[in-house]
């Protein structure tokens, strides 16, 4: 060894010359000491063979390209292996020179402990902050796409606030629209209730008026009867033929007047609800039979065919006495507005649209009733003149209480007409004998 | 774009035919400066940067792109169609070799033989397949990689160099060889070392040129007789050339070995 070598074999860092095919042909002492190799058995190895396997490939592809592409390389980071398997960092310095026509490749290298530890750190922290901000751009994407997803479910619930919002306006509208309408009901209600109220205090006032009246009017109609009656059986003197005329038309009139009253009065206590109703099963028949006796005298009178086609064994659940009174007045009105050589019926029919009711029409062929008149004549004190000669016979109330005892007993009264041929009256009254299907 | 800028794509030389030299992985263009101009005179001679590398335009660079060789190998094509070139001997180094394998796969009709220089279908060993390498080796590259640019090593050039119109910084630039981009270059790095490539070898309908290095650890024997068997109409030849860069340890074997092949197959 020459003495530069000597020198450098003192020197703290390996220094080790290749040639230009990469085979070491000088190396310190420093190196062969931390090696753990003689020098003999170092030169002639390729330089390539000091190194870790991840060395060697950095440095055939990088390093070795630098060296001979610029002549030198510096400060290169390469991992050496001992021949134990020991690996430690090295900083390596190259410098291609040419000495006695050979090319050679001399190298000075360091030990880089505390380096080394500064460069882990610091690729370790490269790494951490790396690996840290790829976690952070995922946590974001998360973050963006939670947001995202946020500002839908926001959105969402905006929209479905503006609808309930809507609805809620809407409910609020039809609330109010209600509530005018419920106090316009209530208004209305108010209004009938008053309305009835007046009418009731009115109706109730007429009645009691037409009551009392009728008892007012009674009272002396009875007096003149009654007088009449005594003057005519010759109580106060002898009577003479034009007196007995003249007291039996003073009789007449006043049972006329009388007849009147008591309709007034029936009506007003029916229309003042003091009518009590007393059902019962009847048999048509024998309701039949006690008109008859007394319709049939008046019917031969008046030169008038009555034709019963009623079915007797009809069982009706209604008041007798109200049933009668209306037939009554049904057929007394026939026989008053038929003419001589005229006929009257009498039927019974089921009812098909109602269950459990039965019919009875009177039908008659007198002069009939106009259309437009055919309601009006179950309305109080409304009348049809059989012609306008004919005397006006009746009151008028006699149709409107026959509909309110119908009525109160669950039935109904109506009535059918022609002109020229006739009037049909439709009694409709609950059946005892129902079988409903 | 322009494929010639971004690219840097230097033509010389003239001929009727093209030799277009691809460098490797770590390095540029300039790695053929001892071997190119020795067929500028009867060949047009290519040479050019993969982006990402070298004096190329970063600003082209796509990660995706360059995730793979597929993207290294279609710099390839876009440059063959810039110039238009056809009847291409394509001279690769290292990883290029199978850069060029797949342009020429992809479109034969522009290439007439493959040079190969220390080529690789895949680095890595597989069952009963010898690559050189274990995983762990190729992770320890890219720690030294890592180290290396971090800031100490020579090989980051700072950004000024990438001014062109700044003539007074070619000494500079000269002496920025094989800087890089720490990114890129683990990207590269990545394409390379992980990828596989033994399925491409049988699609090759040229004839082709391996030369093989002796004691090379990146691609040792194994891997080119792997190679020479599997690649058709391929011709093996062994250099006396130890290491992994031949063209720039050996030129004049690595020229003369090419001469002979293309004179043996210039019809």
């Amino acid at each position: 060894m020459t003495t530069p070598d000597v020198l450098l074999d003192c020197a703290p860092a390996f220094y080790l010359s290749i040639g230009d095919d990469g085979r070491v042909v000088q190396a310190n002492t420093t190196l062969l000491h931390r090696l753990g190799v003689t020098r003999e058995t170092i030169v002639g190895t390729h330089v390539e063979t000091l190194l870790s396997r991840a060395g060697r490939l950095f440095y055939q592809t990088h390093v070795f390209p630098l060296i001979r592409m610029q002549g030198h390389a510096e400060e290169i980071f390469l991992l050496v292996e001992t021949k134990s398997g020991e690996q430690f960092g090295t900083l390596w310095n190259f410098a291609r020179r040419t000495r006695n026509e050979e090319t050679y490749i001399d190298c000075v290298v360091i030990e880089v402990h505390e380096r080394r530890k500064y460069e882990d750190a610091l690729l370790q922290a490269k790494r951490q902050a790396e690996a840290a901000n790829k976690l952070l751009e995922k946590q974001a994407a998360i973050l963006a796409d939670q947001a995202m997803e946020l500002e839908a479910q926001h959105q969402q619930l905006t929209d479905q606030a503006a609808e309930l919002e809507e609805r809620a306006d809407e409910l609020q509208r039809a609330n109010a629209a209600l509530r005018d309408h419920s106090e316009l009901v209530e208004q209305e209600r108010h209004a009938a209730q008053e309305a009835r109220r007046i009418a009731d205090a009115a109706n109730l006032a007429k009645s009691e008026f037409l009551a009392t009246m009728s008892h007012e009017l009674r009272t002396p109609l009875n007096a003149i009867g009654g007088y009449t009656d005594l003057l005519a059986a010759g109580i106060y003197g002898p009577v003479t033929p034009e007196m007995s005329h003249a007291y039996d038309r003073i009789v007449r009139a006043q049972r006329h007047l009388l007849g009147l009253i008591n309709d007034v009065l029936n009506l007003a206590r029916i229309e003042s609800g003091r009518v009590d109703y007393t059902i019962a099963t009847v048999r048509f028949g024998d309701v039949i039979r006690e008109l008859r006796e007394m319709i049939d005298p008046q019917v031969s009178t008046a030169g008038i065919e009555f034709r019963d086609e009623a079915d007797d064994a009809l069982m009706l659940r209604v008041d007798h006495e109200k049933l009668v009174q209306i037939l009554l007045n049904l057929l007394s009105n026939a026989i008053k507005f038929t003419a001589h050589g005229g006929m009257i019926t009498l039927r019974s029919a089921t009812l098909i649209d109602r269950h459990g009711f039965v019919a009875i029409d009177i039908a008659d062929t007198g002069r009939g009733i106009p259309a437009e008149k055919l309601e009006a004549v179950f309305e109080p004190f409304v009348q049809v003149r059989a012609n306008a000669s004919a005397p006006n016979l009746g009151t008028g109330l006699g149709l409107a209480i026959s509909r309110n005892l119908a009525r109160g007993m669950g039935g109904d009264l109506s009535a059918t007409s022609e002109l020229g041929k006739g009037s049909a009256f439709r009694l409709i009254v609950p059946r005892a004998d129902d079988v409903r299907p | 774009m322009n494929v010639i800028e971004r690219n840097n794509v230097r033509v010389s030389g003239t001929g009727p035919q093209t030799m277009l030299f691809a460098h490797g992985f770590g390095c540029d263009q300039n790695m053929w400066r001892y071997v190119a101009p020795a067929f500028a005179d009867r060949y047009r001679v290519v040479l050019f940067d993969y982006v990402g590398s070298g004096q190329s335009e970063k600003a082209h660079y796509d990660r995706d792109r360059y995730a793979s060789l597929e993207g290294y190998a279609q710099d390839v094509l876009d440059v063959v169609h810039a110039l238009d070139l056809r009847n291409v001997t394509f001279v690769g180094h290292s990883v290029s070799s199978m850069i060029g394998v797949l342009a020429a796969n992809r479109e034969p009709e522009r290439f007439e033989r493959l040079i190969l220089i220390g080529p690789s279908p895949r680095y890595i060993n597989d069952d009963g397949y010898v690559g050189g390498f274990e995983r762990a080796d190729i992770d320890g590259l890219f720690e030294m990689m890592d180290k290396n640019f971090i800031g100490w090593a020579n090989f980051l050039a700072p950004a000024i160099m990438k001014n062109a119109d700044r003539p007074d910084l070619s000494e500079e630039l000269t002496a920025s060889f094989c800087s890089t981009d720490p990114i890129i270059a683990r990207n590269f790095a990545e394409a390379t070392f992980y990828a596989d490539n033994r399925g491409d070898l049988g699609n090759v309908s040229i004839p082709s040129l391996i030369l093989q290095c002796s004691d090379d650890m990146v691609a040792p024997f194994a891997v080119g007789d792997y190679l020479h068997s599997h690649l058709p109409g391929s011709t093996l030849r062994v250099m006396s050339a130890n290491g992994h860069c031949p063209h720039m340890s050996h030129p004049d074997e690595t020229i003369a070995l090419i001469e002979e092949y293309l004179g043996a197959t210039d019809a």
